[in-house]
This record gives C-alpha cells, structure tokens and sequence, in this order.
C-alpha cells in the first residue's frame, strides 16, 4: 500500500491497517524467528567443533607445562611465572574436586533417579532414606558448578596457548600487578559483575531450574520427602492442567488468567491515566501548596503495604467501618459484599489498587511533564488548541513515548502483583464453579502460592508457573520489540 | 478562537521612578478568566477530596492505635473515635520484648540491604550503562528474561539453599540479607536509565587523560550520580520492611527472627492472638514513622531517580 | 545351691538389663517445641518440672516456640527435619502430617496409656489406621453458640436468634464459608461427609450424601440463614463488631467476656426451620493435640515420648483449663468440679452430644465448601429452585467424592 493512501485513512483505519499488517506478518516473524534459532543452533554446534578442535590443537602443539595444565589446572601458568594466576586456578580445581567429593557428585549421581533409597523404621526408630528434594536440588546446583569448572577449565587451557604463543614470540607475558590493574580499568566490569553474576546464579537461576524441573516430576502430597520419594514423570502433569477434566484445571485456569489479564491492564493504565490526570491537575499553573498535595499522595508509598492494605482490606469487610458507618448513617440497610460478591471484590481490588498506584505514576508524570519543551504548549497555544487538545495531541503522545517501557514492566509487574492480592482479598471469594483452590480474585501468582502452601502441589505450581512465564514473556516479546524507546537505546544517550 | 486582526490601541502611562513610558497591560478578557477560576476551583475541590481519600485510612489507623486494649477493646469495633485516649498498645510494644525484637531484626536487614544493595545495584547499572563487552546484551536478555518468572515458586528452593548454609532460623537475619541483596543486581533498570542521562564525553576525555574505568566510576560518575544512590538506598531500606511471605519461610517458626511484617501480621491473622488489632495498629504506626520521615526528606530524589529510570527504561 | 545360683544370676541379668534400659532412657541434648503463644510460659514451667521429676532427663534442653496448632503443620510439612520435635496442632492436619512424614506413631505402652486416660473422642481422632500418632491435649475445638444474654433472651432457635438480633440492630456472625462450621446445618439433616484414611494417611474414599433432601434442607437453611440482615459471616471474635451472637469455639472467651461482659452466656447451638420441619444444628467436635516428629536417634525419640505423655497428662491438662480455660480431653480433668461448673466447657460440652468426630479431610474439601459457602453469601443460589440445589449439591458432592484418592 502506497504511504500516500496510508495517510488519508481515518484513525481507526489506520489502526486497523497496523493490526492487519501485524497479524500478516506474524507468520513471517514466527518463521524468520525459527530460521533464526536453527541458525543458532548452527552457530552453537560450529562453535563447539571449534573449541574441540582448538582443545586438540592445543594439546598437540603444547609443551610439557601447557599439556600438565590440561590436567592440573594453573600448573603452566605458574611454571611460566604468573604464579598468581596459576594460583588461582588452582585453588577452583582443589575446591571444584572436594566439592564433589564429599557434597556434590553423590547428588549428581543420583539424578537420573531422584534417589532410591526408601525412608524406613526400625522399631520406632526412623532410618532415613534418600530425598528427592535435595538430590534434584544439590543436582541442579553442582551441575552449574560442572558447566563453571568446564568454563574455568576451558579458560585455564586457552590461557596455556596464549602464554605459549607468546614466550615462543619472545614477548614478557602479564604480571600479577599488570593483572590486578587490568581489573580496575580494561577489565572493570569483570570486578562490577562478579558478585551481582554470582548472586543472580545462585539465588535466582538455581531455584528457577529447579522449579521448572519440577513441573517434570511427581512431587506433591502423596510423595513429599523426606518420608517419601518422587521421581520424573515426563510430561504427564502439564497434561492434567491441559485437560479439562481432572479437578477442573482446566476452565478454572482459563478463568484465573482471565482475571490476571483484566486485572494487569486495570491496574497498569487505569492508574497510569488517572496518576497522569493528578500530576496535571497538580502542576497546573496557579494551582498553590504543591508539595502539599504531593506529599500527602506519597504517603501510600512510604507506609508498607503490609499495614496499608491489611487495614484497608478490614476497613471493606462486611463488618468493618466503611459499612458500619454506611448503615449508622442510614444510607445502606444491609453491609455492601465487597469481599463477598465476586465483581464487587474485583472492582473493589482494583479501586483499592488505585489508591496504591496513583502517587507512583504522580512522580513520573511530575518529572515527565517538566520535561516537555514549554514552547511546545505556548505554539499549540497560539494556534487556538484548547487544554483537551493539547494533551492528546501533545502530553499524550509525549507520556506514551518516554514511558513506553514502563508500562511494559508495569504490566508483567501486575500479572505477579502478589501483595496486593494477598493482603487485601487473600483471593476470595471462592466458589463451587472454580477448582483446584481458586478464588476469584487470585492471580496465577497467588493462586499457585495457595497450591503449594494448602495443598502441597508443588508439580502443578510449578506447571502453572512455567505457564505465567510463557504468556509474560510473549506479552514481552510481542510488545517490547514495538516500542520505540527500546529500539533506538543507543540514540537515546 | 478568533484571531485578532486590529492592532489593539494600547493605553500608556509614565513611569516616574523608572523613567519611561510603560503600556498599560490590557485586561485578560473576563470570560477567559472566570473560566480558568472555574477550573481551579474545580482542581482544588478534586485536590481536597483526593487527599481526604488518601489521608483517610492511616488517620484512622493513628486514631484506633490509641484505643486500649486493656480498658476498651482491642478487637475491631465499629467506631473510629476511641473512647478514651491511650498509649497502652504503644506501651505493650515497648514492654512485650517481641516487637522491640522484630523492629530492631527489621531495622538491621533494612540498613545492611540499603548499603549493599546500592553496591550491587550500582555496580550493575554502571557497566551496563557504560561498558561494551561481549555478552552485555546477552545479560540484559538474560535477566529480563529472569524477571519474568514468577519468584514465589521458588521460595521453597531458596529456603533448602539457606538452610544449607545455616540461614535459616537462627540465622534468618542474614539470610535474608542474603537473598535480598543477591539478585538485587536484576533491578538496574532505573539506574542505568540514570546513567544513561550522564554525557559519555565526560568519561572519554578522562580516559584520554589516562584515567581507569575504576578512577572514571569513582571519580567522575559517582559524584554526579548523588540521586540516583539516595533513590537505591532509599529503595534498600524500604523493601525489607514489607516482606511477609519470604521473611515467614525463612524465620521458620523461630519468632526471634520475625520481621516486623511476620511479627504483626500473625497478631492479626492468628486465632492465637485475640484481641491484638489495636496493638497491630500501633505496631504499624511505629513502622510508617521512619520511612515516611525518611521518605519526605529524600522525596527529592525519589522523584528525580524514578523519573530517570521511567524514562530510560 | 545350683537354684540359687541360677536365681543370683537371672537376677543380676535382669538387674543389668534393667541398667540398661534406664541408661538409653536418659536423653540430654536440643528438644524443639512447638506450642500456641498463650502456652509458652506454660509449657516452660511443665517441663522444667518434667525434669525435676525425671532426673534422667536433666540435661534436656527445651527450644519452646510461639507456633500455634494453626500454622505448625504448614510449617512440619515444608521441612519437616528443620521442624519441632514436639509440636502441637489441630487434628484436621493428622492425615496430612501422617503423609508428609511428620509425625511418628505411639510405643504401644503410650497409646495404652492415652487410650486409658483421654475420652474416646480425641482418641478415635489421633487413630489412623489402628496406630496412634498423637497425644490428646484438648478436647474443645468445636463450637457452640456465644450471644450477649441482653439482647439474646432466647437462644433456642436460629430463626429467633436473629429475629432478637435484628431487632436490636445487631450481629449474628456464623461463618459459613467454612467447611467446619458448614458443617453443623449439613449433619444437622442428617447429612455426612467423610473420609477413609489408609495407614499411610491417604483419603482413598469418600462417604457423602449431600445429594439427599437432608443435604437439601441443610443447603437451604443456609440461604435462609445468609439472607437475614443480621447475618454476617465470620468466625472471629476479634474482628466482629457490634455483635449480639457468635458461633465460634473457647479459643475466643476472652474477647467474648469482655465484649459482652456480664451478659456473656454460651449455649448449644440453636436448631434452625426448614419448610416447617426443625432440625438441630450440628458440626464437628474436634481436639488439639502433640505429635512426636520421627526421631533418628532412639535414646531422644524416648524422651520426647515421656515429655509429651507429661505435658498431655492429667495435670498439665488440668493447669491449661485454670490457665486458658483449655477445655481438657483427660477424663479425670473432665470430671473436676472447675471443669463442671465452667459454662462455656459446658456449652460445648452440651453442643458435642449433638456433632459428629471430626475426621480427616483433604486440602480441597476446605476449600470447595469454602467456595459453597461463598456461593450462599454472594446470593448466587438465592432464586433457585430445589432442582437447581440439589444439581449444586451434586457438583459438590461430586468433586468431594474426586478429591479421594484410591491408591
């Protein structure tokens, strides 16, 4: 279509267009993106017949200190005088070997099985057995330790090669000081990055891998250890959820994230818009006491939410004091169901939400809205645009663009709003048409917390959490990729 | 609106004290003004209502703070003026050690991970701002791609790996010291968005005067950078005084290491506990006076580390 | 000679045997207990007389938490090895408790002994499968009727409970979205709903009627009951506001007596009308009990066996009455004259003639009733008619009889 023809349609046939356009494209970019992971793959398997060659070479062309260090690592390093750094290395290998000596290989080696050793008594005396849990915990985490050691290992061997090219070439190789001075400067983020790098592995990604194998296992009531075994199933639990019989899963799954979507888009931009609507009203001109009511706004933000929302939540119940007010004052006869009645609870959730989210997107707008070039008002001004005018063709626009990626994690940050839902309705109300636990407030994310808490069912908590992860990531990946902002980081700096 | 064609004949008078001859300023047209009134007053009205709202619920938590649990009732009740005035809840706060416990527990996490964390945070937010180096990209996929499974289903595995290292427990607090600050690195969103904002130029001619990346971040970056390290520290301390469901997990039972958050949400949400509202309401109004303190002195800085990092994403 | 020899030598066998015995029974070391907050100075006091008692036990150290029968299952069951070796919980969790590996069954001579001294009740409800697996502590987690007598003057009949509180423009709380208090219209009929545990403390079959015209009558007197506009839901005394009446349990007298102060009576619970036929309600008569947690090392597994038959005993039993007013599960405690003439123990007592034991449920049992129940409160089974009930009863009844799990 002709760019010409594009610009004299109306606005929802523009927007219709996009739409159109993006859904015909979508098999496009599903294919394109599937190319592109083959040619991953590609490049992965390229890359690892190249390291195994480089390994061989190495070996075959290395002198005796550089062959010793396939071995021993560190040893070549310090035979050449980077005792240092030989050192080190060397100092991994001995832990890497105890590690799995006397902590991590027994773990690992049960793996395949998850343990098969049954918990039994003697008498009344328990003799316990192997557990499941910590097997496929402790293999999970000596399993990275592996792939650390292989990398370290892989290092250790490359440096032999280096330092070998470069005495044959007659070159000094680096000092230990020239080391530690490469720290601070050229190789700075190595020594920004350690510990945030070794945090993230083992107390984000361990427990991840752990979960998500989990869902690939029978872990749940009749099998919780120590007492008890569990073991691999395949895929037999994402199969329960998907079928609708067993439980209910199924619907009550679609319900629940139904709820999650509604919910994340009320609470991501009837907040935004309203928190927009308070900041321009604040910072109009002539309004007075400014930081008055700014201040009073953020109070919400500096109380925890755990007082908060727990006060709050009883201030809504049937009996708390907004209805026994109502009812004193005369103006209901019977308490109002706020928690009782599953659209009150939500509406109820959402306003409550409000109230949370409002001074958050106040701030932002704030800064944002002083940003905006004051000269771009004053012409809009001149050419007779009234207020509405000027904020959907000029603040709107403007907002939008800068804080395009915010919402973004606004939006993923709503889909696992765990808090609000927890404190305030605990997910309730239930009812007879929902299975497996759910209430109709509860998100994916409390919703699975009650599972594993109540009911012990951690395999199904753990399907329903790869599950939120898939939809939060496609959301992210459909929508990420369309916002200007992300695109151009480099021009923004 | 219409355009005006005629020059305006404009009224003028000498300024003595000034010496020159002034325009006198035209009256704005009175509808324009009585509109613009209106709508001020329209703003005012929705001001006032929105912070009665928003005032609303902690004046009623003050209010029900200060009724006795000994002499009135320390349940809920369906009033909101106490009968009678009194600092019995405060002073069972003070007197039952539990609570003093729970806040000094809280405090101390609160303060390790403000310190911490900005190091972590910064650390990160720095070299990815900064720095090109392979992988880069790799990590900001990485951890967004981190950041979107849901946390809570790995409390359990968290819980064992504390464990093994004694942080359960007894060891809770810095356990959770531990956990807190370990992935914090993830949140380098809005700082890097802060560093984004700083001109790159200064770095380079520094580093063609012969300075390291280490001299740079010190020297040149840090010193600019005073908001966003209040934002970060401010964030540090405030996060830990709201954590409930972590904080239960890894105290475990021992309610020497409660958080204040695990102390009094048992209080009310516990058969065991009867007739602890008022106390919880106490408890609470003890927590929100620090950080809102703190928070109105450093609002500043929020509002300017918040703003960059929206921004920048 | 010979005899007498052989007598010397049996004798001093028996004598060394018996040595020991005594010394395995001798235990010093770490004993973690569990108990609910309002016990804990208790629970010191007891087992420091507990060693005085048994100097073999001196070196025993007690770890005594604030973890109430509420939360410590929850808590054994996440880990139970990080858990309490001695810990107290409310019966409903046995079964769970029993399958996560928590709780370690009673030495014969124990059960013998708990058998002998505790009402058949909270015997029958720490029995799984012919073994015991707790010690009986309390025998008063059911529920009764509360009321304030001022407003209440006469508590025979639901419908007139909340006539009188209506008129006074008060409160009556029952919390109905609960699948223990529920139960008290369902059993009320002559419904029933309950679970076959096998050993291993899994619910393999479910015996229900709620299917029935009694399920019916009970579904229908709780509509009638959430209809009325005195009745709000709610079990907590501590967070109910301007109340006449309350259905909750002992745990709540101290709220209770100083909300309603003098005019604070407890009754059974009333009996409710459903088309003109009139039907007392029931529920669940449940107990509070310790559990020993499996032990690895025998000489501690013994001393936490003699430490919970003592703090489970006549006397401590006796102490948590005049303490908390615990109504005690001990036959002898039941019959002292405190215990008689305590009118809430004998409210209670009054309403267990007419409940059932409270067996054990799965996880989801609570939380279907609780959406049942839910469904009541929200006035979503308001207009419909007995056909339409009776479908909902099935559904519940259905997904009841699949949350058993035959194995």
């Amino acid at each position: 279509m002709a760019d010409l023809e594009y610009l004299g349609l109306t606005r929802p046939q523009k927007a219709l267009r996009r739409l159109a356009a993006f859904l015909t494209g979508l098999p496009g970019r599903l294919g394109r993106g599937l190319l592109g992971l083959l040619r991953a793959l590609g490049r992965l398997a390229r890359g690892a017949w190249h390291e195994l060659r480089d390994l061989a070479l190495t070996f075959m062309e290395g002198d005796w200190k550089t062959r010793t260090s396939f071995f021993i690592m560190g040893f070549g390093s310090i035979a050449r005088g980077q005792v240092m750094r030989g050192l080190l290395f060397l100092l991994f290998q001995a832990v890497f070997l105890l590690y799995m000596l006397f902590f991590g290989g027994a773990y690992l080696a049960k793996w395949g099985t998850l343990g098969d050793v049954e918990t039994t008594r003697q008498g009344r005396v328990t003799v316990y057995g192997d557990n499941s849990f910590l097997i496929l915990l402790y293999g999970v985490l000596t399993l990275f330790f592996v792939l650390a050691f292989l990398y370290t290992w892989r290092v250790n061997v490359r440096q032999n090669r280096i330092s070998q090219r470069l005495q044959q070439a007659g070159k000094p190789l680096k000092t230990a000081r020239e080391d530690v001075a490469a720290l601070a400067d050229s190789q700075f983020h190595k020594t920004l990055l350690a510990l945030p790098t070794l945090g993230i592995f083992l107390f984000t990604i361990v427990p991840i891998v752990f979960m998500v194998l989990v869902a690939f296992t029978n872990y749940d009531y009749n099998h919780q250890p120590p007492g008890k075994l569990f073991t691999w199933v395949g895929l037999s639990n994402f199969r329960t959820m998907l079928s609708a019989g067993s439980a209910n899963y199924g619907s009550t799954f679609s319900q629940v994230l139904l709820w999650t979507l509604i919910w994340a888009f009320f609470a991501t931009f009837l907040n935004y818009f309203l928190g927009m609507m308070v900041a321009i009203m604040i910072n109009k001109k002539g309004i007075r006491l400014k930081k008055l009511w700014r201040t009073i706004l953020v109070m919400t933000i500096a109380i925890p939410q755990f007082v908060s929302l727990l006060y709050v939540s009883k201030m809504f119940a049937a009996d708390g004091l907004i209805n026994s007010y109502l009812m004193k004052w005369g103006w209901i006869s019977e308490a109002l169901p706020f928690w009782t009645n599953p659209t009150w609870a939500r509406v109820t959730i959402i306003v409550i939400n409000i109230w949370i989210g409002i001074p958050y997107l106040m701030l932002i707008a704030t800064g944002i809205l002083m940003n905006i070039p004051a000269d771009l008002y004053e012409s809009a001004r001149i050419d007779g645009a009234n207020a509405v005018q000027m904020y959907g063709k000029i603040t709107l626009p403007y907002m939008l663009f800068v804080t395009g990626p915010y919402l973004l994690t606004s939006f993923i940050g709503n889909i696992n709003n765990f808090n609000v839902i927890f404190l305030l309705s605990g997910g309730g109300p239930m009812s007879m048409e929902l299975g497996g636990n759910a209430g109709y407030t509860d998100l994916l994310i409390t919703w699975l917390y009650k599972m594993t808490v109540n009911n012990t069912d951690y395999k199904m908590a753990a399907v329903i959490g790869i599950i939120v992860f898939v939809v939060t990531a496609l959301i992210n990946v459909v929508v990420y990729n369309m916002i200007p902002s992300v695109k151009h980081e480099e021009d923004f700096q | 609106m219409a355009k005006r064609d005629a020059i305006p004949e404009v009224e003028t008078y000498i300024d003595h004290q000034a010496g020159v001859i002034r325009e006198v300023q035209p009256p704005a047209p009175r509808s324009k003004k009585a509109a613009e009134r209106r709508a001020n007053r329209a703003i005012y009205t929705a001001l006032v209502i929105i912070s009665v709202v928003w005032l609303a619920p902690f004046l009623f938590l003050v209010l029900q703070s200060f009724r006795s649990y000994l002499t009135e009732d320390g349940g809920m009740v369906s009033y909101l003026v106490p009968k009678a005035f009194s600092l019995d809840n405060y002073r069972f706060l003070f007197e039952d050690g539990r609570y003093l416990r729970w806040y000094t527990n809280t405090l101390t996490i609160a303060l390790f991970v403000s310190v911490l964390q900005t190091g972590m945070v910064l650390s990160v937010s720095y070299v990815l701002s900064r720095m090109r180096f392979r992988g880069r990209r790799f990590i900001m996929n990485m951890i967004l791609v981190l950041g979107m499974f849901p946390g809570f289903l790995t409390l359990i595995a968290l819980y064992f790996l504390l464990k093994q290292f004694g942080l359960t427990q007894e060891g809770a607090i810095p356990g959770l010291i531990l956990i807190y600050v370990a992935s914090s690195g993830m949140g380098y969103y809005i700082s890097k968005g802060f560093f984004d904002t700083i001109p790159k130029s200064l770095d380079e001619s520094a580093r063609i005067d012969g300075a390291t990346r280490f001299y740079v971040f010190r020297r040149i970056i840090m010193p600019l950078s005073k908001p966003i390290v209040i934002y970060t520290i401010l964030m540090g301390f405030m996060a830990p005084w709201g954590d409930y469901v972590f904080a239960s997990y890894v105290a475990f039972g021992k309610s020497d290491s409660y958080n204040v958050a695990v102390g009094l949400y048992r209080w009310v949400n516990t058969l065991d506990f009867q007739g602890y509202f008022t106390r919880f309401c106490a408890g609470g109004v003890l927590v929100a006076i620090p950080i809102t303190i703190l928070f109105f002195l450093l609002q500043r800085y929020y509002v300017e580390g918040v703003t960059g990092g929206a921004v920048k994403g | 000679m010979r005899k007498i020899f052989a007598l010397v030598l049996s004798l001093a066998l028996a004598l060394s045997l018996f040595g020991a015995v005594a010394q395995a029974e001798g235990f010093s070391g770490e004993v973690k207990i569990w108990v609910a907050d309002a016990m804990v100075d208790l629970t010191h006091a007891k087992v420091e007389e507990f060693k005085a008692a048994n100097p073999q036990y001196a070196g025993l150290t007690a770890l005594i938490e604030a973890v109430g029968e509420g939360d410590s299952a929850t808590n054994m069951i996440t880990d139970v090895e990080g858990g309490a070796d001695i810990f107290a919980f409310a019966q409903d969790q046995l079964a769970r408790l029993v399958a996560a590996g928590a709780l370690v069954e009673l030495s014969e001579e124990n059960a013998a002994l708990v058998a002998e001294q505790n009402d058949a009740g909270s015997v029958a409800a720490v029995t799984l499968g012919g073994l015991v697996y707790a010690y009986p502590m309390t025998s008063d987690n059911g529920y009764f009727l509360n009321y304030d007598k001022s407003v209440i003057t006469d508590p025979s009949t639901l419908e007139g409970v909340l006539a009188q509180a209506e008129a006074a423009g008060k409160s009556v709380y029952f919390e109905i979205n609960s699948g223990w208090y529920q139960t008290a219209f369902f059993f009320g009929t002559g419904a029933t709903v309950t679970y076959d545990v096998d050993d291993a403390g899994n619910l393999v079959k479910a015996n229900i009627n709620y299917a029935s015209p009694e399920g019916l009558a009970a579904l229908k007197g709780m509509i009638a009951l959430a209809k009325s506009p005195a009745f709000v839901n709610g079990s907590s005394a501590d967070n109910a506001t301007n109340y006449a009446a309350i259905v909750v349990g002992t745990w709540a007298r101290e709220t209770l007596s100083k909300a309603f102060g003098d005019n604070y009576a407890a009754t059974k619970l009333p009996t409710f009308e459903v088309d003109g036929t009139a039907y007392q309600l029931s529920g669940f008569g449940g107990f509070k009990m310790l559990g020993v947690k499996p032990q690895v090392d025998e000489a501690k597994l013994a001393a936490c066996d003699a430490l919970a038959l003592y703090l489970t005993g006549e006397e401590v039993q006796a102490a948590r009455f005049e303490q908390s007013g615990w109504g005690p599960s001990n036959l002898n405690v039941q019959q002292s004259e405190a215990v008689k003439a305590d009118f809430v123990l004998s409210a209670l007592a009054e309403q267990l003639q007419h409940t059932m034991g409270q067996g054990q449920y799965p996880g989801d049992y609570w939380s279907t009733a609780t959406g049942l129940g839910d469904d009541v409160i929200a006035g979503k089974l308001n207009d419909l008619t007995d056909e339409q009930l009776m479908e909902r009863l099935t559904q519940f009844q259905d997904i009841l009889i699949g949350l058993a799990n035959p194995q």
